[in-house]
């Protein structure tokens, strides 16, 4: 009775109130930063004096913010495309493989997930000093692809184990070669996971802050490192017009995923 | 001797499909373990071959506090993590479907929402004339504004917020891998809502809390961005003390070190937490 | 009858324009073992999970020895319940099980050893009290189930359909052990089921269900010898249904005339016809006789296939309107050489034989 929905009682009018008061508090922080950035109170009062688009134009009038999300769009791109595809080779080995081991490679793989990544920083930081590489686009691209490589194996591993070999195999068996049976049949069927897989690593690399703080240097910083620096010293309502842009951009991802995966899966 | 030739053909001699992880081991093995190894070493080696470096940290009692600081902030994260989750995932298992997915879509934003842009606005909502305290204070429950942010409090919440969708939603699935006859075959056996419950929901229940607690510690431990902006420098985390080590004070050999010890915790609650999940996909499966 | 022991009072469940069930009336004495049978979707379950109030009825009332049970919590109705499904508590043993609606219940722990020793006892499983129903086949975790519901000396015991998962050998074992339990506790049963010769085998009374209402409620023998409605008649054993037009009804007792034009005298009517209605004359297979007896009727009919079940022969026949008809006598009546395709009599007493609407 305790998992029935309808049976629950006043439990349920108690669950369900808890439950709004948590949606609540998973949304306020969200709603709250977009209507602080219109409020015209320079000290972020609330409910703001007055309603103004000024911060939005400070932030445009900023090249550096601009310069800076373009920086983070162009390596968070990269990122999602290396590792989508270096973590799709890597998918099609560890669910079809059978060689020993692969339960500790696929561990192996999957740790840069788990470990803090202030120790990645400080450890990735130390080695691009080393190469050269520390403040540079492919330090950060690398970096970030480390990173992120998880979050692409994860989906698309998932959805290789969902899929009937014996499917790949017919084509074969209908005259496809190995690769164009991959190409033009497994890969469409687990088009989902690649897509989210996608994502996430575009996620994982335009809001990661930690390697960035670490590795950016005065020419080249993140969106998250340009936050992060202002965040630091003072709470400017700039940060609230740019953090609405990006539950702007974090919504229409949303909505992107739900309609293409309704898209996809008929 | 046929038979062995035919077992040579059978076994072939590179691994089937290695060759796709050349890349990835490529890219880990290079950019991730060595870096990682490279700076352990130097944890022995900086400034000079031994443990000092270890003697340091254990040693000293201000190292102490934030070793303690880490974990009490992580405790006191997962526990009030679960106690918020539990209730939602609850619901959100039995719900009806139309209603959960607007619940999972505040769930899905919250957790895809710029983790600085998250924690900036907690820092607005929490500082000493922010909303929260303005609306305490006008609807007159307090007439001094409570500390929200630069203590245990504001990292707490803040942190709850960003470890709430970890748990709520592996919650769900093991929720609802649960029969809901079992709940009614309790019901009718005489079980109260509580003995029901007590007995039954929540043991049930208990290796997906088990599992996303573990996680939500294992995260809290090394977290770096939420201590650092709503936490006080009296109660610092390790991650945020390993940064300025290297950052300002440019001490590798401690930082390293330090690095080390976080490193080792985190990858044996890893290790447990793997034992968890994996002796409960084990169960489910037979 | 005295006061009856359960009572169900015109019972209705509607969801949303869907009526499940439709006013069922029913009383159940002590110690009876009723079982509602029907196809699904009939409103069999939704009228026991009333019972169990597991669903809160549209309208009606539930009395167990004169009280409402409707406003009365689910975990204070004390209403044992074996399910479809195996809920077995998957984190405790068996004898954790068994103990369970004991321990919520706070009895000593020298009653619950014992009561679950007892009950382990009765469902025959006393050596895997320590194990985790995982480790136990289907039958067992039902016999558990049935242990652990009877634990508590419930009144009645509600079972929905609990042997449907399980094979048929175990199926006809495991209903062999509830004849035998319903035996030595009384416990009055209802059981659930879709399965018609269990719903035979197990039961004192059947209530046939159909489209949430009760169709017809009685002893097996009742139902199959006695069927009030075609749909009982078609639903409870094998039905050949044969066009006839009514002729006259005296006194319960009607005749007809056949489509190749025989008249059969004698005829069990159910409800009244017309003169000249078309009906359908039921007749069970294994009514039909090869030999010809004092009252028999007589139906000419191709053989059309002969085949060995056993104890019993079946044979498929055509009539002269060209319908094919079952006929199911005994092994010995009748070789198969003796009928490779002929025309011949076959007879039926017409007391067996009964009439319904076309």
């Amino acid at each position: 009775m305790l998992l029935d929905y309808d049976r629950l009682g006043w439990l349920k009018v108690a669950l369900l109130a808890f439950t709004a008061l948590v949606a609540a508090f998973l949304l306020l922080p969200v709603v709250f930063i977009v209507l602080l950035s219109f409020g015209s109170s320079r000290w972020l009062a609330f409910p703001p004096p007055g309603w103004t688009l000024k911060w939005y134009q400070e932030l445009f009038a900023d090249p550096s913010w601009i310069e800076a999300a373009l920086t983070s769009a162009r390596i968070a791109t990269m990122t999602a495309i290396l590792a989508v595809a270096i973590g799709l080779l890597a998918s099609f080995a560890l669910v079809r493989g059978e060689f020993r081991g692969r339960e500790i490679l696929r561990g192996l793989l999957l740790t840069p997930m788990v470990l803090p990544v202030v120790v990645f920083a400080i450890a990735i930081y130390a080695f691009f000093l080393r190469l050269g590489l520390g403040g540079t686009t492919t330090g950060f691209v690398v970096a970030h692809t480390v990173l992120a490589l998880p979050f692409a194996i994860i989906p698309i591993a998932t959805a290789l184990e969902g899929f009937d070999k014996s499917i790949e195999d017919a084509a074969i068996v209908c005259g496809a070669s190995p690769l164009q049976a991959k190409l033009r049949i497994t890969l469409p069927s687990i088009r989902i996971g690649i897509f989210s897989a996608a994502i996430f690593s575009f996620l994982a690399s335009w809001d990661e802050v930690v390697v960035a703080i670490f590795m950016a240097s005065p020419t080249l910083q993140t969106l998250p490192v340009k936050i992060w620096g202002s965040l630091r010293s003072d709470l400017t309502p700039v940060i609230a017009a740019a953090s609405s842009l990006l539950v702007a951009l974090t919504l229409a991802l949303m909505i992107v995923t739900a309609l293409l995966r309704r898209k996809l899966q008929t | 001797m046929s038979v062995e030739a035919q077992q040579g053909i059978a076994t072939p001699r590179i691994p089937a499909g290695l060759g796709g992880l050349l890349p990835a081991l490529i890219l880990i093995g290079l950019f991730f373990v060595v870096p990682v190894l490279t700076l352990l070493l130097r944890s022995v080696t900086d400034p000079a071959p031994g443990l000092q470096n270890y003697a340091a940290l254990l040693g000293d009692g201000t190292y102490a506090r934030v070793f303690f600081n880490t974990f009490l902030v992580a405790a006191v994260v997962t526990i009030v993590t679960v106690l918020v989750a539990f209730p939602v995932a609850w619901m959100l298992a039995i719900m009806p479907p139309a209603l959960a997915s607007i619940l999972f879509g505040i769930i899905i934003l919250s957790m895809w929402t710029n983790l600085l842009t998250r924690t900036y606005a907690w820092m607005v909502l929490l500082q000493r004339t922010g909303v929260i305290n303005r609306a305490l204070m006008g609807a007159g429950i307090i007439d001094q504004p409570l500390p929200l942010i630069n203590n245990l409090t504001g990292v707490t919440i803040g942190m709850v917020y960003i470890m709430l969708p970890f748990m709520i939603l592996p919650l769900v699935g093991t929720l609802r891998a649960i029969d809901p006859m079992t709940l009614r075959a309790a019901a009718l056996c005489g079980a109260s809502p509580l003995a029901a419950f007590r007995r039954i929901l929540l043991p049930l229940s208990l290796p997906g809390i088990a599992a996303g607690g573990l996680m939500v510690f294992v995260m809290s431990l090394g977290y770096f961005v939420t201590p650092a902006l709503l936490g006080g420098t009296s109660n610092m985390m390790l991650a945020e003390m390993i940064a300025q080590m290297i950052q300002s004070l440019l001490n590798w050999g401690l930082g390293s070190a330090a690095a080390f010890i976080l490193l080792v915790v985190t990858m044996a609650l890893y290790a447990l937490q793997l034992r968890l999940v994996g002796s409960k996909r084990v169960a489910g499966g037979a | 009858m005295t006061q009856s022991f359960l009572s169900i009072r015109k019972l209705r469940k509607a969801f949303g324009a869907f009526t499940a069930v439709h006013d069922v009336t029913l009383d159940i004495p002590k110690g009876e073992f009723l079982t509602f049978l029907g196809p699904s979707g009939s409103g069999k379950s939704t009228t026991l999970y009333a019972i169990a109030g597991f669903q809160d009825p549209t309208a009606g009332d539930v009395l167990l020895q004169g009280k409402s049970l409707l406003s009365v919590p689910s975990h204070k109705r004390n209403i044992g319940m074996v399910f479809q499904r195996y809920t077995l508590f998957p984190h405790l043993s068996v004898a954790e099980n068994v103990a369970f609606p004991l321990r919520v219940r706070r009895r000593p722990d020298a009653e619950v050893k014992r009561k679950v020793a007892d009950m382990l006892a009765l469902v025959r499983l006393e050596n895997f009290a320590e194990r985790l129903p995982t480790a136990l086949s289907g039958g067992q975790q039902q016999r558990v189930a049935l242990a652990r519901a009877l634990a508590y000396d419930p009144p009645i015991l509600l079972m929905d359909e609990p042997l449907s998962a399980l094979d048929k050998k175990l199926r006809e074992e495991i209903q062999a052990e509830i004849r035998r339990i319903h035996r030595e506790t009384g416990v009055t049963i209802l059981y659930v089921t879709h399965d018609q010769e269990e719903a035979l085998h197990l039961s004192d009374r059947i209530a046939l269900f159909r489209d949430g209402r009760i169709e017809q409620i009685g002893t097996g023998e009742d139902l199959y010898l006695r069927p009030a409605t075609d749909f009982v008649a078609g639903f409870i054993g094998n039905s050949n249904f044969l066009a006839a037009e009514h002729l006259e009804t005296v006194g319960g007792a009607s005749t007809i005339r056949l489509a190749d034009g025989a008249l059969v005298s004698g005829i069990n009517a159910n409800g009244s016809f017309a003169r000249g209605q078309k009906t359908r004359l039921m007749i069970r297979p294994e009514a039909f006789r090869l030999e010809r007896s004092p009252n028999s009727a007589e139906l000419v009919v191709e053989i059309v296939d002969v085949a060995f079940y056993g104890e019993r022969r079946r044979i498929v026949a055509r009539t002269s309107a060209g319908q094919e008809i079952d006929i199911r006598p005994t092994s010995s009546a009748l070789a198969a050489q003796d009928v490779a395709t002929c025309r011949r009599p076959v007879f039926f007493d017409p007391g067996a034989a009964f009439l319904f609407p076309a």
